[in-house]
């Protein structure tokens, strides 16, 4: 099958819903929601993928203990923890940079979505790179997007860019499922709670916006350490409070990601 | 779940009638844009670059645009939420049209 050509429409008949994980800024863990997110959706019962769209950063390898595969021998997606997954990171060694302009990002995501078998799905959680770059754009374009939900961090600085990528997901008509806010505080050993962060930023961006909060999710050094040795927190402890706390995300996609009604656009009756 | 804004401009019919198309809108109202506006307005990178340049009168036409005749869409399929993208029969299809373009190159006509 060739690649997908530039605006070409995409179809994954056998995936009911495609999310997008964004945020306008790089850093605010991002990856770690989107993979924790997929398996806790796994955990609810769904059958889950996770497509790392970060060509230049894949880091979907390393959160599960995968790397460089022989890709003449192996089938993609990639099955592991009962999620089905596809990166970059599978097909490049991780000490060698991706140096590619645009187009050619384009053409490796529009590839993972549509030479892929991604099988029956119910969720295809991409976790897009940070920014409004053409990784996003290609996904807006050509992948029947069901929404995107946007992660930020508390801090005003990491929401001058959730805000960009709101604004972008609107341009390109993609609904927002609503904002998480992500390291939002930690618990001390004393019990106490700290904001290193500051506090209220979510929940700020989402009412300007008008879109659901929803959730926070605290600061845990086990939540970086699980990532790093190959296998997310949900997985590992989930009765810890962060799984928890992605559980609760989970079952809040579960309920409302189904109302959402997004139709595409009408076809064309050119006679 | 969805954005807070009111509900975002949305075409329900698009068809071909004559030359032009007339475009049936969700907020009631029927548009119908000439082809060769939707031609001339093409938002694509090197028409907008085109825009303001003097004509070359030495510019030689490809056969297939010679042949073309009058601008009229061979295809045109939606990108995404968004747009549409429009290949028209001098072979040209880069350009994506936003809703809102569509919109603003349609003049409101009563509804059939």
């Amino acid at each position: 099958m060739p690649p997908p050509m530039p605006g070409q429409k995409l179809e994954l008949p056998g995936v009911k819903y495609i999310i997008a994980v964004a945020s306008g800024k790089g850093g605010v863990g991002k990856s770690t929601v989107a993979a924790n997110l997929a398996l806790a959706l796994h955990m609810h019962g769904q059958r889950v993928g996770l497509m790392d769209a970060d060509i230049y950063g894949p880091s979907v390898p390393m959160m599960f203990g995968l790397g460089l595969v022989d890709q003449t021998k192996t089938p993609f997606p990639i099955e592991k923890f009962g999620l089905s997954l596809m990166s970059m990171g599978f097909l490049v060694d991780p000490n060698q940079a991706i140096i590619w302009r645009g187009p050619k990002v384009a053409q490796a995501v529009g590839s993972f979505l549509g030479q892929i078998n991604w099988g029956e799905l119910d969720f295809l959680i991409i976790d897009l790179p940070p920014g409004t770059g053409d990784a996003q754009l290609t996904l807006s374009q050509a992948a029947p997007l069901t929404g995107a939900l946007i992660v930020t961090q508390p801090a005003e600085v990491s929401l001058i860019d959730a805000r960009k990528g709101v604004r972008m997901f609107e341009e390109v008509r993609v609904p927002i499922l609503g904002i998480i806010e992500n390291m939002s505080y930690l618990v001390a050993t004393d019990g106490s709670k700290h904001t290193p962060f500051g506090s209220g930023g979510g929940k700020k961006l989402a009412s300007e916006i008008g879109v659901p909060f929803l959730g926070e999710i605290p600061i845990d050094q086990m939540v970086s350490t699980c990532g790093d040795s190959g296998e997310p927190i949900v997985r590992k402890h989930p009765e810890h409070a962060v799984s928890k706390a992605y559980t609760e995300l989970a079952a809040t996609m579960l309920r409302e990601v189904p109302k959402l009604t997004a139709a595409g656009l009408p076809a064309v009756d050119l006679g | 779940m969805t954005t807070g804004t009111a509900q975002p401009l949305k075409p329900l019919s698009l068809k071909k009638d004559g030359d032009g198309l007339r475009i049936e809108w969700n907020d009631g109202a029927t548009t119908f844009a000439p082809f060769r506006a939707l031609r001339k307005s093409c938002p694509c990178a090197s028409c907008t670059e085109d825009v303001g340049k003097p004509i070359d009168p030495f510019r030689v036409l490809s056969a297939q645009e010679a042949a073309a005749g009058a601008p009229v869409p061979v295809g045109m399929k939606p990108v995404g939420f968004y747009a549409y993208q429009i290949t028209w029969n001098d072979g040209h299809d880069t350009g994506i049209y936003p809703i809102e373009l569509l919109r603003s190159l349609g003049e409101n006509v009563s509804p059939r």
